[in-house]
């Protein structure tokens, strides 16, 4: 069927993996947010199969592809979504007008991305008559692409396909565009509003303009500017790296622990600020907690085949030495290493953020609260070698 | 059927407020203000915003979500812009002009009940949401006559309360001075002082063929379907006396050489009209960068 056959093209092994990549970002876009799992890929197919009945260039229509799975990523670190200082509904509301700009100026930096992806997301959410957001374009002002994007956003979202055919209907003219409306209804009538898979166009992707590890490091970044943790993802990472070296660990597993503390913060995107921060690092207070962050960030992980490798590590580093953690109870080797130096180096981060906060004046330095630890939370190894790294800086 | 534009002007205020950000700006200026909603955009993102336009319906509107900080409007109030009062005589035929050629009689008894109690809401902010949130109606009535078959027929009433709504739901504060005035580009470059002058100037002789969603809405402001918006333009500095290409120049070189206390001017065009305006910015400015994330959205970037 024509519209299962994508838009055509080789892609190179680095442009798949760099889309799979910038999928995943948008998976956590919109796990962040709070959108249904798969809706992005919803989203996407049908995007793209009114683009084809709409006759839109190849060119436009790949750029829709990538606006539509990444349409949610200004919503990491948006205040509308993000921890941080009490809002109130209405603040709420006007910090999610900014999403799509938001997202727009992260997608400007990926050039890899074909070039009106970002001016697709900026307008994802303008309305035909004038009354939508950011900019309040109106009429031919919004690029079509968007209009189709804005209209797969709102068939996605009801749910129920009679309800949204409704539902779009009564919105021509407004939200929408008469014409995109009836190039929906067309689609509606000849595929009965069930949405066909339409794989990815990685090919489009320009592999030599960004790299992945470019790509994760905004994630990374963005992550850590909606945990409220500035900063954080890259000191672990950092410590990780030298707990590896200084236990020789080989690159595979260097790979897995830096590419691990870049990402395990995803898995806490959805917690409440207090509920992320009230629980001491060490002890097991909050034990399910960061094992259900854990959990989820292996999940998320998980539907992202260049990073799938990344899970066991994840979801392991709320696991004890000892066996008595979550969420299996796995101890001693069944813990991989990569996993043992992430959760020592998460425990230590947090112990030193509020050190130097001096939220915890009274309380010993800490790496010598992590020793306490060593052998039952922590694999020993992995405290002496932090030790000796903390020592080594300062 | 009345034509309308199938272009009109595309302003993005998120990318101007980005060029503005880049330059540090925290203050700009539009004397070709139009509908304000970039100005809206721009002072709920903190900046002061000072904007000027000869059409009276742009500076009310801006009175509306650019000078008012505060005000909206409560339900009852809504309501009594929207439906004809009880006991209250309205001249139902003051629009009658326009019945059958543009909308039909109910349209028509409509816009003359609105007309009527907009004029009497208590204060501007109030004037202003409700101006703009009617427009919006007057708007899709005459796009539902494009596509008539399309769009929904909704009652007059139901259109009109949805559309103040969501009109009033872009009122913020940003702790700032704003303000709208009607006045030429000349008149605003030279009452404002500001860290930016963002100009988005009409085509030549483009008042002659005004968008009939700008003039008709001028209109019924004025209580007067016969209300021709040339007027407005004829003794401006882009009207008759720039009807010619000479003309025409002189009025660009002359708005961008009273702008030289601005440290930056942002002039956006469009591929098409960019060699109208980039002589004349590169004489007035010693540094002017051009940025074109679209054909029909290209911005000069002028500094000192």
């Amino acid at each position: 069927m024509a519209l299962a056959q994508g838009t055509g093209g080789s892609s190179s092994p680095e442009s798949v993996a760099l889309g799979e990549v910038l999928a995943f970002f948008g998976t956590v876009a919109d796990f962040a947010v709070g959108s249904a799992p798969e809706e992005g890929d919803r989203i996407a197919s049908l995007a793209a199969a009114m683009a084809q009945i709409a006759e839109i260039s190849e060119e436009e229509k790949d750029a829709l592809y990538f606006a539509a799975r990444l349409r949610n990523i200004g919503g990491l670190g948006n205040p509308a979504f993000a921890k941080g200082e009490e809002r109130s509904e209405r603040d709420k509301m006007m910090a999610g007008w900014d999403v799509p700009v938001d997202g727009a100026r992260i997608s400007a930096r990926i050039e890899a991305l074909p070039q009106s992806t970002a001016d697709i997301i900026r307008w994802q959410a303008e309305c035909w008559d004038g009354t939508g957001y950011p900019d309040q374009l109106r009429w031919s002002g919004i690029p079509h692409t968007a209009q189709l994007l804005h209209l797969a956003r709102m068939y996605a979202r009801i749910g129920d396909p009679e309800e949204a055919l409704s539902a779009i209907t009564m919105e021509s003219g407004r939200c929408f565009a008469p014409a995109y409306v009836r190039t929906f209804v067309m689609w509606f009538h000849t595929y009965g509003g069930e949405i066909e898979y339409v794989p990815p166009p990685y090919h489009c992707l320009r592999s030599e303009r960004t790299s992945v590890r470019e790509v994760l490091d905004c994630l990374s970044a963005q992550v850590d500017a909606h945990n409220a943790t500035p900063g954080r993802a890259g000191r672990i990472a950092g410590r990780c790296a030298e707990i590896g070296a200084c236990l020789g660990f080989d690159s595979e597993q260097l790979r897995q622990v830096t590419l691990a503390s870049m990402l395990f913060g995803i898995g806490e995107l959805r917690a409440q600020a207090q509920e992320a921060s009230q629980f001491d690092p060490l002890g097991r207070l909050g034990i399910e907690t960061r094992a259900q962050h854990a959990v989820d960030a292996a999940k998320l992980v998980a539907q992202c085949p260049y990073l799938a490798e990344l899970a066991p590590v994840l979801r392991a580093r709320a696991e004890w030495y000892d066996g008595t953690g979550a969420p299996e109870g796995l101890r001693h080797d069944a813990i991989a290493r990569p996993a043992h130096a992430l959760a020592v180096s998460i425990a230590f981060d947090a112990l030193d953020e509020s050190y130097r906060s001096r939220i915890t004046e009274e309380r010993a330095l800490p790496i010598v609260r992590l020793e306490t630890a060593a052998g039952t939370q922590f694999d020993p190894e992995m405290v002496r070698a932090l030790a000796d790294v903390v020592k080594a800086r300062a | 059927m009345i034509e309308l534009p199938e272009r009109t002007r595309r302003i993005s205020a998120s990318r101007l407020e980005e060029i503005l950000r880049e330059h540090d700006c925290a203050s700009v200026v539009d004397p070709f203000m139009g509908v304000p909603t970039h100005l809206n955009y721009l002072k709920r993102h903190g900046m002061a915003v000072h904007g000027g336009d000869l059409v009276e319906w742009f500076v009310r509107a801006g009175e509306g979500i650019v000078v008012n900080d505060f005000t909206v409007l409560r339900d009852n109030e809504v309501a009594e812009i929207v439906e004809m009062l009880p006991g209250k005589i309205y001249a139902l035929d003051l629009f009658k002009a326009w019945e059958g050629v543009f909308f039909t009689e109910e349209q028509c008894i409509y816009l003359g009940v609105w007309h009527d109690n907009v004029h009497n809401l208590r204060s501007d902010g109030q004037t202003g949401l409700a101006i703009l949130g009617l427009w919006n109606v007057l708007c899709y009535w005459l796009q539902k006559v494009q596509y008539p078959d399309d769009m929904q027929d909704i009652a007059p009433s139901e259109l009109a309360w949805n559309y103040i709504r969501k009109t009033e739901q872009w009122v913020a504060t940003n702790l700032r001075r704003n303000t709208v005035r009607r006045a030429d580009v000349l008149s605003t470059i030279g009452a404002q002082s500001a860290d930016a002058l963002f100009l988005a100037p009409p085509a030549r002789n483009s008042f002659r063929s005004a968008d009939a969603r700008i003039w008709m809405w001028e209109a019924w402001w004025q209580g007067n379907p016969y209300f021709n918006i040339e007027h407005a333009y004829r003794d401006s500095l882009f009207g008759r006396r720039s009807a010619d290409e000479q003309g025409y120049a002189r009025a660009v070189a002359a708005v961008l050489s009273s702008a030289q206390e601005y440290p930056l001017v942002v002039l956006q065009t469009s591929e098409q009209r960019v060699r109208d305006f980039e002589p004349h910015m590169r004489n007035a400015r010693a540094n002017v960068e051009i940025r074109a994330p679209h054909p029909h959205e290209v911005y000069l970037i002028g500094t000192k």
